[in-house]
């Protein structure tokens, strides 16, 4: 991993000599060993702070829209990352030649709260490094080698496209899926409603899914509209449905599943599980996977004379 | 064949007898297709159940997901979308941008636990007025079926 990582600070760094760019965004130590942290580089000298590890979780895409639309920048990006800027550049949030992508092959990165299992302590962790058969958890105390299935996020355990669709460099090369599941709706339309019944009375409408989201960039939320007020500031679950509903709903097609939102949700709601359901019935339904660099538009952007009609019963 | 005859208590009594439970239904219709339908149902004289609240909107692409479930979120037993049919658009394909958000917004409901029978959507022409009438009979008798329905988070 550390070969992948010079070639990093290399590229960042010859690409800021050149002028090429003149700021790169990615990924460099955390306050722990076992965390990273976004960082923006404008001096050729500072690229010796650029990381990457298995902790490097963040989707620095949400930086983009504000970041690139006046000026050429690099950024260093996993798989999943580079499908939110496809998705930003369909959508004409940013432009291609303003972008200077550093891709990587992916594996999987893993959320450091998983990490806490009874053969360490994660105050003893000094550094994580991917091994053949899995996540070597460096401490003071030894090595500890888990599984991938039961430490990357639940997105990544999932993932299948850990290859770059589109880069201006491209180092590292993806990982092989692995075999695992996320957790499952329950059945009855009852049941799941009182599934997200519960999950929702646990939101605070703190909005750091939206915040995280580069998908979630309107300058004016509906969340935050007074007139009309499509949902109050209160934190009732029938409110809260309204707002994950509706976010839900505006990033159906959009969302590249990159599970941001669930990572930082301070409650644990399993954002994701809209998502992923929305994206399986566009997938199937309409054969449109968002972040696809072949796409023009965003799905609910485009139509066909022979889309599904649910409009028509046969009367 | 006397006619019962009516005073003021038995008026009073009659009243106060509960009423059968009748579904509040949201329609959100088209103004040139459904919207003309359901006048032509109500010029025709024909008979409907009186359980439809409708608000009228352009045209069905600007039908905002959200309308629908503010409409749930807001306690409707049911939400109904109608518009012109594809190929009559009025601004020639809102209805066409409308069939698949409406379709991902069917499916947004069943992954959040409500029931597809409470979500309708359909085309009903200007023409369509008897379409229009059954349909509205069609669907409270469905709700009325299913019953009242207890909410987005019960």
């Amino acid at each position: 991993m550390s070969d992948i990582e010079t070639k990093i600070r290399e590229e960042a760094k010859r690409a800021l000599e050149s002028g090429d760019v003149s700021l790169v965004i990615g990924w460099g130590a955390g306050s722990v060993p076992f965390k990273t942290t976004p960082i923006f580089i404008d001096k050729p000298e500072d690229a010796e702070k650029l990381v990457w590890n298995p902790a490097c979780v963040n989707n620095l895409a949400v930086y983009l829209p504000k970041m690139a639309s006046d000026k050429k920048i690099g950024i260093v990006a996993k798989p999943c990352d580079i499908r939110s800027i496809i998705a930003l550049i369909q959508e004409k949030q940013v432009k291609r030649e303003n972008l200077h992508i550093i891709g990587l092959g992916c594996g999987g990165v893993v959320d450091a709260g998983d990490l806490d299992n009874a053969d360490f302590h994660l105050q003893d962790v000094t550094g994580l490094e991917w091994v053949a058969d899995g996540l070597n958890v460096i401490t003071t105390s030894g090595d500890h080698v888990i599984e991938c299935g039961a430490c990357l996020r639940d997105m990544c355990i999932i993932c299948e496209k850990r290859e770059p669709a589109i880069f201006d460099a491209k180092f590292g090369e993806a990982v092989e899926p692995q075999e695992g599941e996320v957790c499952a709706l329950p059945e009855l339309p009852d049941d799941r409603r009182k599934f997200w019944s519960e999950q929702f009375s646990k939101c605070i409408r703190c909005y750091a899914c939206r915040q995280i989201c580069p998908n979630c960039y309107c300058e004016s939320c509906f969340a935050d509209r007074i007139e009309p007020k499509w949902t109050a500031k209160k934190a009732t679950p029938e409110e809260s449905w309204m707002f994950h509903a509706t976010r839900a709903m505006h990033l159906a097609g959009r969302c590249i599943g990159c599970g941001e939102c669930e990572r930082v949700c301070p409650v644990n709601i399993p954002i994701m599980q809209l998502e992923i359901e929305m994206a399986k019935i566009a997938k199937e339904r309409y054969g449109y996977e968002p972040g696809d660099p072949d796409e023009e538009a965003p799905l609910l952007g485009q139509f066909k004379d022979a889309d599904h009609d649910p409009g028509h019963h046969g009367g | 064949m006397s006619e019962e005859t009516k005073t003021i208590e038995s008026e009073i009594e009659e009243i106060k007898q509960p009423k059968e439970w009748q579904p509040a239904i949201l329609g959100i219709l088209c103004n040139w297709c459904s919207y003309a339908g359901a006048d032509l149902a109500g010029s025709a004289r024909l008979h409907y159940p009186e359980s439809i609240r409708i608000v009228r909107v352009p045209c069905s692409g600007r039908v905002d997901p959200m309308f629908v479930l503010k409409g749930f979120q807001k306690g409707f037993d049911a939400v109904m979308v109608l518009g012109c049919h594809p190929g009559d658009c009025h601004y020639a394909k809102g209805n066409y941008y409308a069939r698949r958000r409406i379709a991902m917004l069917q499916d947004l409901l069943e992954t959040l636990g409500v029931p597809r029978e409470r979500f309708h959507f359909e085309w009903v022409s200007a023409s369509e007025g008897n379409r229009f009438a059954e349909l509205m009979t069609e669907m409270t008798e469905r709700i009325k079926k299913i019953g009242p329905f207890d909410g987005v988070t019960p």
